[in-house]
């Protein structure tokens, strides 16, 4: 491997910037690092570049840990934005700097230059000075200059930033093309999904200091496991779906789907429909693909190739929820369409038509949307606003739904509503909390939020369960949930106080093992912690020792559910996320 | 060439005439008197009083101490403003607000706070009397004076420099193998020389023009500890006006010698670094 990083983290005032980040680069691999501003990718290539020290982890290049080696010992090539050369030196003496200080012969610096000039295709520049190149032949010069002294690793931050769209274009190909004769490894950094397209043999993609997926392309593009990927790469409609033991029920439609519903429970799920993969046709009959709803024309834009259409649904009650955006009013589907669809049936805004999908992907997450459960109207509404919870719902792309149960937490009472609970259901932390948790979970709710009023964004989110029913569950959940919140995962494992000593080394393979689950499985990076005593308890401790923390625990059984969690769900400002898989 | 370019901006003839008039009335009318005043004299009365040792004293510590001052200036003047544009410390806003402090401080004042300090029963000249050393009243004293007074032009002109200088360029070089060392020689220093230059030369001209502050702390001794200013003011004093003319035109002189070689080493370092490089 060419670039290991291992759990790397870096904070800034408390807040992870970059937040465990464990990542291969292969040898002569192009990796692209994607995401929005502030996502902690231009962080995390200079810590590699060992410009920016890193509070956690290892850095290893070409299997070489250089964690704690300065920059100029690294030897990596680095490329800035806004091109960094030297102003007050030409163009020949920019590019054999890296020679200069290295003390190579005049001779051998002069034949190297022409060599590296001839690869960016800058030969005969070399008296010129910077102030007279134009950006982008200025950008070729930095390009060469951070090859002079033939590194093991290109990094190029946001190479093209401030270059137009034809020179980008042009020296986009003149990289890839110099990183395929030389075969050195590359990392760009960039927010552009067309360079990461155009560019990469691997794309990462980061938000909120994590990575949170990679992989090739079209892997990405086409089966994203994250909503944020999903919608940061192409555009996406997010639609809340049901899983039967069928395949995935997407508004009237049944799609068949490799992922169908296990113990032939039902539950939500979201789906990813590309827009290039919706249909519209005058009528039902006239789709090729499975009818989804009916449609009224929003919006028809042309944009050369393409056409964008907004499609705004009809009867509500019967279409599909649409999980982006809050309300029905903004409920649109997003689609394109080519020149050859176009001319096959034209469309006119506020026109009729029939929806069909010709393609959906089901995204892993278990944390579908969220439903405000309380016992009256009001109740449920001032829930459906807390600020944490809005804060979620608007970085997941999901809609916050609200329920009334007049009898919350009566013992022997009913659901009032229908029999099933769909997505997280949340309820307010109040002093029964327990007890109505207890209800709810009884009663078929199987991811639960508690929510004080006064919770916030936690910065650390504790782990735990309780059972092994729930463990995997606990971790999809988690790893579901960290993918949108900046903080940092902790896995709390808890021994019984009786035996220390064998507990612990038992214990310790217990943490290592979850551990390893955790980043096999759900890409999720987790820190440890070991704790003795009544997990309970020794959880309840833990929360209280600091503020903006937040609790996931997974239970295998409801036995004494109420008086087991009494102060865990009542005794704090922490918001705890109650995942129940297993026996009532 | 035509005199005037064309432009778009509107007023050219209005602000050049401003222009021409204010230099006029406030430099060029007064420099022309004194020009004249001091022309005025018989010419071995001009002589005799410009090449008077005691003139030639006052000359020598005058320019000595200002050039040393200006000096070190440039060395300690480059240090603070580094200390303020790199490093965030409690207390930063406060040190640069005090940087300004010389420029407001009436330099009398300046004279008698370094006089009390300095003395050789002052604060810190008691510690220094023993060990043989004196500062108030002898060359020292003046150059200590000078410095003070001028310190702020060196940190003032450096300063924006500093912060010119992008941290992408130093990390850069540093990404390409270059030590602090080389950093600072070959990137920080070839960006700020033209600034440091400039503060060189106003901390040079502020100490040469100055007189209030020094005449507390130099003591006056004729030859040894007076300064040229005082020398001029001496001859006012005895209704020597063309005396006291004639010194001021060997001052105005030699600072414009001095100011025009550095400003000519400057544009000479520009054309000579473009030159180098090909």
């Amino acid at each position: 491997m060419s670039i290991t990083l291992d759990q790397l983290t870096k904070h800034y005032g408390g807040v992870p910037v970059v937040n465990d980040v464990s990542l291969d680069i292969g040898d002569g691999e192009f990796f692209v690092l994607l995401g929005p501003s502030g996502s902690g990718k231009s962080t995390l290539l200079r810590a590699i570049a060992g410009l920016s020290a890193v509070d956690h982890g290892r850095i290893a290049l070409h299997g070489r840990d250089v964690t704690h080696v300065a920059a100029r010992k690294r030897g990596v090539g680095l490329v800035f934005q806004n091109y960094a050369l030297f102003r007050h030196m030409t163009v020949a003496e920019n590019i054999e700097f890296a020679l200069r200080v290295r003390h190579m012969r005049a001779r051998d610096r002069r034949a190297r230059r022409q060599e590296l000039l001839r690869l960016v295709s800058l030969e005969g520049m070399d008296n010129r000075l910077p102030a007279q190149l134009s950006g982008g032949q200025q950008q070729r010069v930095a390009v060469a200059r951070a090859l002079a002294h033939k590194p093991e690793v290109l990094l190029l931050d946001e190479p093209f930033g401030a270059l137009d769209a034809k020179i980008r274009e042009e020296l986009r190909r003149t990289i890839r093309q110099v990183q395929r004769e030389l075969g050195i490894t590359t990392v760009l950094v960039t927010h552009d999904q067309d360079e990461a397209f155009a560019m990469a043999d691997r794309i990462g993609i980061m938000n909120l200091g994590r990575l949170l997926e990679m992989g090739a392309p079209h892997d990405l593009y086409s089966r994203p496991a994250t909503r944020f990927v999903a919608t940061f790469l192409g555009a996406a409609n997010l639609i809340l779906a049901r899983r039967t033991p069928d395949g995935i029920q997407v508004g009237a439609t049944t799609v068949a789907a490799a992922e169908r519903a296990t113990g032939g429970r039902e539950n939500e799920v979201v789906a990813v429909v590309r827009p290039e993969e919706i249909e519209v046709a005058a009528r039902r009959e006239d789709l090729s693909s499975g009818y989804l709803a009916r449609a009224v024309v929003d919006e028809v834009v042309f944009t050369g190739a393409l056409e964008r259409l907004r499609l705004r649904l009809e009867e509500p009650a019967q279409a599909p929820r649409l999980a982006f955006g809050d309300g029905e009013a903004n409920a649109a589907l997003q689609v394109t369409r080519t020149q050859h669809e176009q001319r096959g049936f034209e469309v006119r805004p506020g026109q009729q038509v029939a929806v069909g999908v010709r393609r959906v992907h089901v995204l892993p997450t278990p944390l579908s949307s969220f439903t405000a459960c309380a016992p009256g109207t009001q109740l449920a509404e001032r829930l459906s606003q807390q600020a944490l919870l809005a804060e979620l719902a608007a970085r997941m792309k999901t809609r916050i739904a609200t329920r009334v149960e007049p009898q919350l937490g009566l013992p022997e009472a009913r659901c009032q509503g229908e029999d099933t609970f769909v997505g997280t259901t949340v309820i307010a932390a109040y002093p029964d909390a327990a007890q109505r948790a207890e209800w709810l979970l009884r009663r078929g709710a199987r991811d639960l939020l508690v929510l004080p009023d006064e919770a916030r964004a936690p910065q650390r989110v504790l782990i735990h369960w309780i059972g092994e029913a729930s463990r995997s569950a606990t971790l999809a959940v988690s790893a579901s949930l960290l993918r949108h919140v900046p903080a940092e995962a902790v896995y709390v494992g808890i021994f019984p106080a009786q035996d220390p000593g064998a507990a612990a080394s038992q214990g310790m393979r217990e943490l290592l093992d979850a551990r390893s689950e955790a980043q096999a499985a759900h890409g999720l990076e987790m820190r440890t912690e070991l704790h003795f005593g009544e997990a309970e308890e020794e959880l309840a401790r833990r929360l209280a020792e600091s503020p903006a923390q937040m609790l996931i625990v997974g239970v295998s059984h409801l036995t004494d559910f109420a008086r087991r969690f009494r102060t865990l769900l009542e005794g704090g400002r922490w918001p705890v996320l109650i995942v129940h898989r297993g026996t009532p | 060439m035509s005199f005037r370019q064309p432009s778009i901006l509107p007023g050219f003839g209005l602000t050049l005439g401003f222009t021409t008039f204010f230099l006029s009335t406030i430099v060029l009318l007064p420099l022309a008197a004194l020009v004249l005043a001091g022309t005025s004299m018989h010419w071995s009365d001009f002589v005799g009083t410009v090449f008077s040792a005691r003139a030639l004293g006052s000359y020598r510590l005058s320019f000595g101490a200002s050039l040393l001052a200006a000096t070190i200036n440039l060395v300690f003047g480059f240090i603070i403003a580094w200390t303020l544009t790199r490093y965030d410390f409690p207390g930063r806003k406060l040190v640069d607000a005090l940087i300004d402090m010389p420029f407001a401080l009436p330099t009398a004042v300046s004279g008698i706070a370094l006089t009390t300090v300095f003395a050789q029963n002052g604060w810190i000249g008691r510690y220094l009397e023993p060990l043989g050393i004196k500062v108030a009243y002898t060359w020292l004293g003046v150059t200590l004076a000078l410095t003070l007074i001028s310190m702020p032009f060196a940190v003032r002109a450096v300063q924006p420099a500093l912060l010119e200088v992008q941290r992408e360029l130093e990390e850069a070089a540093e990404t390409l193998g270059a030590g602090r060392l080389t950093v600072f020689r070959r990137i920080i220093l070839p960006i700020i020389l033209p600034a440091l230059l400039t503060g060189f030369t106003l901390a040079f001209a502020r100490a040469v023009g100055e007189y209030g502050s020094v005449i507390f702390i130099s003591g006056n001794l004729p030859m040894k500890t007076e300064i040229t200013p005082l020398l001029i003011v001496i001859h006012l004093e005895q209704f020597d006006y063309q005396g006291a003319a004639a010194l001021g035109l060997v001052m105005l002189a030699i600072s414009f010698v001095v100011l025009l070689a550095i400003n000519l080493l400057q544009a000479w370092g520009r054309r000579e670094q473009v030159r180098v490089m090909r």
